[in-house]
C-alpha cells in the first residue's frame, strides 16, 4: 500500500543539496537529502513490486484474457446471405393436375392434354408457379389422386361447364360432343377453355405466392413481372390482415351482453356442428386451442344505435372486457358475440346491413340481436354466427378468397410454406449481416446449432415446396432461425460498442493501476541509476 | 494503563463470568433484540446467517440435501453439529451456550496472544515502546464488551466459529504449536474461505515462534512445506468428511462457489454486491477475478515488507479482509478491533485515530438508519445504504493504514534513533 518516505528520496535527489545540521533551523525552501537508502530496503522494496506484478501478469492477464474473450462460433456466413438473397433456393411449385376422361380414348385424351398444357404454357408468365397436366390412369378407382393438387373431371355433356366439387379438389368439366378435338387438331376451344379455368382457379395463388417473393428480396430473374398494382395492393392488404403463421392458434369464443341476459349459451355443441369440421381440414396446418367465455353487464366501446365504419374499430372496449392478448404462448383470436340490437350502417342504400366484421390479426366481431327475456342461446341461434366466424378465420389464416374449401386449404399450405420459408431466410441474413457488422458480439455455440439446423431444414424445405412435408419443414426452419436471432445473451450485446469497455474498465483499473506502473517506472529507474553507477566505478577503477 | 498489573484468577473468572452473563441474560430476557440483530444485515450475511443455518438444519434433519433450494451457504460440518443440540426452536439454551462459549474462548485466545508480548517484541524486532502496552485482560475485556462481538454473538452469526477459529490458530502460533495454528486455520479456512489467505504471515508467525527444542524442521522452506501440507491435509479430511455427511460434493459449489462468485447479491456491509449488481454480464467473471485478485494481493506485499512482525500483517490483512471480501459483516471488523489494541504501543504514532474512529462510528450509526430508509421507508434507494458502506469501508481502511503507518514508523525509528518525536515531511 503505502510505501515508507524513505522510499521517494531517490526522485529528488537532483535538488540542490543544502546540508544543514539542525532542520529547526532549515528554511522552508531548503531541503534536507534524505540519508542513502539501505541496499536491503532497496531489495525489500523491488521484492514487494515484483509481488504485485507477479499476480497481475500470472493471475490477472490469463483470467483476463480467459473471461473477456468472446466466443465467435462460425456461422456459414456465405450460405445465409446467399440463402436471404434467394440464391440458394429458387422456390418452385410444381403442382400436378390429374385429369380423368373416362369417355375419350387414350389418344384423344392424350391430345387434349398436349394441348392444353400448350395453353396453359402460352398462359403462364412466371415460372415459378407451374401447372403440370398429367392423365391419370384409367384404372384408378379413387375419385382423386392424392399425389396431384387437383383433378379434373372431365365428362361428356351438353355445354361446357366447370363446377368445383364441394368435398374434394375435384373440377368438373362437362363438355358438348363435337368439342373434342381431332387428331390433327393445333388448337381446340375445350382445350383453351380447360386451361382458362385452371388459371382461374389458380391466379389468386400465384398472385399471392409472386407477391410474397416481391416483398422479398428474391432477384428479379425468376420474380414475375408485371403484378397489377391494384392486384398488389389487395395483396397487400390480405396479407396485413391475417396473422403471422404460428403452428397452434387460441380461439377465444367471447358471448357480451349488455344486461343480466342471456346468461348461457350452447356454444360446445354448436362449435361442434358449425366450427369443427373447418378446424379438422385445417389441422395439418394449425393446431386450434378453444375457450369461451360470457360476460354480462359489459358496455362496448361504443353506443350510437348504428355503427358507422369509423365506430367499429373503437367498438371492442378494450380496457374493461376481459380479451386476453395472448394465452400459454400461441397467438389469440377473438371472436366476439355481442348481444344487442345495434346495426351496422350499410354502405349502400339497397345493401343489406352486415351484422358482422372482422378486426385485422385480432379476430372478428358479430351483432345478435335477441329478445330482450332471451335466458340461454341455442345452437341454432348460433349458427350463423358461427358460420361467419369460420369464414373469418379462414380469411384470418391467410386462406385464399376463391375457389373450392379443399383447393384454398392446400394452396393456404403452400403459401404459408412459401412466406416461412422466405422468412427464415430473410432471418438468417439479418444474423449473418448482424454477425458482420458487430465483431465484437459474442456467438455462442446455441447460435450456430440453430443455424446449422435451420439450413438444413430449409434446404429440405425448399426441395419439397407444396408438399405436406414442405411445410413441415419450413416451420421447423423458421422457429430455429427466430430463436437463433433473438438469443438472450447476444440481444443484451447489440448496443455494447467498444467504446463503452473505457468506462467498464477505467473506474476500477485505471486507480489501481497508477500506483503500479509508477512503481514499476521507479524501480527501472533505480535500476538503470545502479548500473550507470557501477560502470562508472568501473571505469575509475580502469583508469586508476 | 501503562504497566502490566498482575490479574488474579479471580478477575479472570469474573470477567467471563460478566461476559457470559449479559449475553445470556439478553438471550433470556430481550430474545425480540437478538432476533432482530440475527436479521440484521450487519450481522448476518448469506454465508453467516444463522436463520439460513435453520433452514439447512431443517432440510439436513428431514434427509434432504441441504443445499436444496439455494438458501443455505455455510460448510456442512456445522449441520451435525448443531443437529446433536436439542432443536433450537424448543429449548434455546443450548444453541446460546454455544456462542457464549465461542465468544470466551475467542476471548481466551486473544489473552494468550497478548500476554506473549508478541506484538511489542518479536523474533526479529523489538520495539523501543513495547513497555507500554495493556494485559490480555484488558484485550480480553475490549473484545467481550466489544458492541460488534456482542452484535455477533446475539445475532447467532456463525461467523462467531471463523472468529474463533482465526484467534486460536494465532494464539496456537504465538505460543510455539506450528501445527495446531495449521489445523485452527484449516478450520477457519474450511468454514469461510477467506481466512485461507493468512496462511503465509501464520506460517512465518509460527516459524518465529517454534521452540528450539521442537520437532518442527529447522529450515524455512521445510518449515512452510510441512505446514502447507498440514492445512491441505486437514482441508481435505475436513472435505471428505463434509462429503460423508451430505453425500454429494455439491457443497462445494454451494458453499465456495458462492463466495468465488457472489450468486447471492442481498446487499451487506461490503463493495461487491452494488457493484456486481450494477456490472454487465459479459464482465462480471472478469471482475469477480480482478476483486478476489485484489483481496489476495495484498498477501504478498505486507508480509515482506512487515517480515519482522507477522502478527502485524496477520492484523492487517484481517482489516482489509474486514473491507473488502465478498460477504464481510461486522464479525469481520470485529475480530479487527480485537487485535488492534495489541499494538497500544505504537498509537501515540498513529495520525488519524479521531477521524477514524468517528468515521466508523457515524457510519455505525447512520449504516441502519440508511438502510430502514431504503428497504422499508421507501424515501431512500440503493445508493443511500451503498453510499454508507462506502464510508464504513473508508474508516476501516484509514484505520489500517494509519496502524500500518504507525507499525512502519516504530520500525524506522530504531533504525534511525535521530527522528524521534520529529513530524515526517515529505521530502
Amino acid at each position: 500500500m503505502s510505501t515508507p518516505p524513505p522510499a521517494d528520496s531517490g526522485t529528488t535527489s537532483s535538488e540542490p543539496n543544502v546540508a544543514s545540521a539542525s532542520p529547526v533551523a532549515a528554511a522552508p525552501a531548503a531541503r534536507k537529502e534524505a540519508p542513502p537508502e539501505k541496499p536491503s530496503d532497496a531489495r525489500r522494496r523491488s521484492r514487494i513490486i515484483f509481488s504485485f506484478w507477479l499476480i497481475v501478469l500470472l493471475l490477472g492477464l490469463p483470467i483476463w484474457w480467459k473471461t473477456t474473450t468472446i466466443y465467435r462460433a462460425d456461422l456459414p456466413l456465405q450460405e445465409m446471405l446467399d440463402w436471404s438473397d434467394g440464391k440458394a433456393c429458387r422456390p418452385v411449385f410444381p403442382l400436378r393436375i390429374s385429369i380423368r376422361a373416362g369417355a375419350l380414348q387414350e389418344q384423344e385424351a392424350q391430345n387434349l392434354l398436349r394441348l392444353t398444357q400448350h395453353a396453359l404454357d402460352d398462359l403462364n408468365d412466371f415460372s415459378g408457379h407451374h401447372l403440370r397436366l398429367q392423365l391419370a390412369p384409367p384404372s384408378a378407382t379413387a375419385s382423386h389422386d392424392p399425389d396431384s393438387v387437383l383433378t379434373i373431371r372431365l365428362a361428356p355433356g351438353d355445354a361446357t361447364t366447370a363446377a368445383f366439387d364441394p368435398h374434394e379438389p375435384i373440377l368438373d368439366i362437362t363438355y358438348p360432343p363435337n368439342a373434342v378435338p381431332s387428331h390433327t387438331a393445333s388448337s381446340s376451344p375445350l382445350a383453351t377453355y380447360v386451361a382458362g379455368q385452371l388459371r382461374s382457379a389458380f391466379a389468386e395463388e400465384q398472385a399471392t405466392i409472386s407477391y410474397l417473393l416481391s416483398t422479398n428480396s428474391i432477384p428479379s430473374d425468376h420474380r414475375p413481372q408485371g403484378l397489377a398494382p391494384d392486384v398488389a395492393q389487395s395483396l397487400a392488404k390480405r396479407t396485413t390482415r391475417s396473422l403471422r403463421y404460428a403452428p397452434t392458434y387460441h380461439l377465444t369464443l367471447s358471448l357480451f351482453a349488455s344486461g343480466s341476459l342471456p346468461s348461457s349459451w350452447d356454444i360446445e355443441r354448436a362449435i361442434a356442428d358449425y366450427m369443427k369440421p373447418v378446424l379438422d381440414v385445417l389441422s395439418p396446418i394449425h393446431n386450434f386451442t378453444i375457450d369461451t367465455q360470457v360476460q354480462l353487464y359489459a358496455t362496448p366501446g361504443v353506443q350510437s344505435q348504428v355503427l358507422n365504419k369509423e365506430d367499429l374499430s373503437s367498438f371492442i372496449n378494450a380496457a374493461e372486457w376481459p380479451l386476453s392478448p395472448s394465452i400459454g404462448g400461441a397467438p389469440t383470436i377473438n371472436f366476439v358475440i355481442f348481444v344487442g340490437n345495434q346495426t351496422i350502417a350499410a354502405p349502400g342504400p339497397d345493401a343489406d346491413p352486415s351484422r358482422s366484421w372482422l378486426i385485422p390479426q385480432w379476430g372478428a366481431v358479430y351483432l345478435l340481436p335477441l329478445p330482450a327475456d332471451t335466458a340461454h342461446v341455442g345452437a341454432a341461434t348460433l349458427k350463423q354466427p358461427l358460420l361467419t366466424f369460420t369464414s373469418h378465420l379462414l380469411a384470418l389464416t391467410g386462406a385464399p378468397r376463391s375457389g373450392s374449401l379443399p383447393l384454398r386449404l392446400s394452396t393456404l399450405a403452400r403459401i404459408r410454406s412459401a412466406d416461412l420459408l422466405l422468412r427464415a431466410s430473410s432471418t438468417l441474413g439479418s444474423l449473418a449481416r448482424l454477425a458482420l457488422a458487430l465483431p465484437s458480439i459474442s456467438i455462442p455455440p446455441r447460435v450456430a446449432d440453430g443455424v446449422a439446423t435451420t439450413i438444413a431444414h430449409l434446404r429440405l424445405a425448399c426441395d419439397s415446396l407444396g408438399t405436406p412435408d414442405g411445410l413441415r419443414h419450413a416451420r421447423v426452419a423458421e422457429a430455429e432461425a427466430e430463436r437463433a436471432f433473438f438469443e438472450k445473451s447476444m440481444v443484451g450485446q447489440l448496443y455494447f460498442p467498444d467504446e463503452h469497455k473505457i468506462a467498464v474498465y477505467l473506474p476500477l483499473l485505471g486507480p489501481v493501476a497508477v500506483p503500479l506502473i509508477m512503481g514499476l517506472l521507479n524501480e527501472v529507474k533505480a535500476w538503470r541509476r545502479r548500473r550507470k553507477e557501477k560502470a562508472d566505478e568501473a571505469k575509475e577503477k580502469k583508469s586508476e | 494503563m501503562a504497566a502490566v498489573a498482575k490479574v488474579s484468577p479471580g478477575q479472570a473468572a469474573g470477567l467471563y463470568a460478566a461476559a457470559a452473563a449479559l449475553r445470556l441474560a439478553v438471550f433470556a430476557f430481550l430474545p425480540g433484540l437478538s432476533d432482530l440483530l440475527a436479521a440484521r444485515v450487519e450481522v448476518s450475511t448469506p454465508v453467516t446467517s444463522f436463520k439460513r443455518l435453520q433452514e439447512g438444519l431443517f432440510l439436513y434433519n428431514h434427509n434432504v440435501s441441504p443445499y436444496d433450494g439455494g438458501v443455505y451457504h455455510q460448510a456442512p460440518l456445522l449441520l451435525p453439529l448443531f443437529s446433536l443440540l436439542p432443536s433450537f426452536a424448543a429449548l434455546p439454551l443450548p444453541t446460546d451456550l454455544v456462542y457464549v462459549v465461542l465468544d470466551l474462548l475467542s476471548a481466551r485466545a486473544i489473552w494468550r496472544i497478548a500476554d506473549s508480548g508478541e506484538a511489542g517484541s518479536s523474533a526479529l524486532f523489538t520495539s523501543p515502546r513495547r513497555a507500554k502496552r495493556w494485559s490480555g485482560f484488558v484485550l480480553a475485556a475490549f473484545f467481550l464488551f466489544n458492541p460488534f462481538t456482542l452484535a455477533t454473538c446475539l445475532g447467532r452469526s456463525t461467523s462467531a466459529f471463523t472468529t474463533y477459529a482465526v484467534l486460536h490458530a494465532i494464539a496456537n502460533a504465538v505460543s510455539g504449536a506450528p501445527l495446531g495454528a495449521m489445523v485452527a486455520l484449516a478450520f477457519a479456512g474450511y468454514l469461510s474461505l477467506s481466512p485461507l489467505l493468512l496462511l503465509p504471515p501464520l506460517v512465518l508467525l509460527a516459524y518465529d515462534r517454534r521452540r528450539p527444542a521442537g520437532p518442527a524442521p529447522r529450515s524455512g522452506p521445510a518449515f512452510a512445506a510441512v505446514c502447507a501440507a498440514a492445512v491441505a491435509g486437514v482441508l481435505g479430511a475436513l472435505f471428505l468428511l463434509s462429503y460423508l455427511v451430505t453425500g454429494s460434493w455439491e457443497f462445494l459449489p454451494s458453499t465456495y462457489g458462492v463466495q468465488l462468485t457472489l450468486s447471492d447479491l442481498s446487499p451487506n456491509i461490503g463493495l461487491w454486491w452494488y457493484f456486481f449488481v450494477e456490472m454487465f454480464d459479459s464482465f462480471r467473471s472478469f471482475f469477480l477475478a480482478v476483486f478476489w485478485l485484489h483481496l489476495s494481493s495484498y498477501v504478498a506485499g505486507l508480509t515482506l515488507r512487515i517480515r519482522r512482525q507477522p502478527l502485524v500483517v496477520l492484523t492487517l490483512l484481517l482489516g482489509i479482509h474486514g473491507i473488502f471480501k465478498p460477504y464481510p459483516s461486522i464479525a469481520d471488523t470485529s475480530l479487527f478491533l480485537a487485535l488492534v489494541p495489541l499494538y497500544r504501543h505504537v498509537f501515540p504514532l498513529m495520525r488519524y485515530t479521531f477521524l477514524s474512529a468517528s468515521v466508523i462510528l457515524y457510519s455505525a450509526f447512520l449504516g441502519p438508519a440508511f438502510y430502514y430508509l431504503w428497504i422499508y421507508a421507501g424515501s431512500g434507494n440503493a445508493n443511500f445504504f451503498y453510499a454508507i458502506t462506502l464510508v464504513w469501508g473508508l474508516g476501516q481502511s484509514l484505520l489500517v493504514c494509519d496502524l500500518m503507518f504507525a507499525v512502519l514508523r516504530d520500525e524506522l525509528e530504531v533504525e534511525r534513533p535521530e527522528i524521534v518525536g520529529k513530524e515526517i515531511r515529505q521530502i
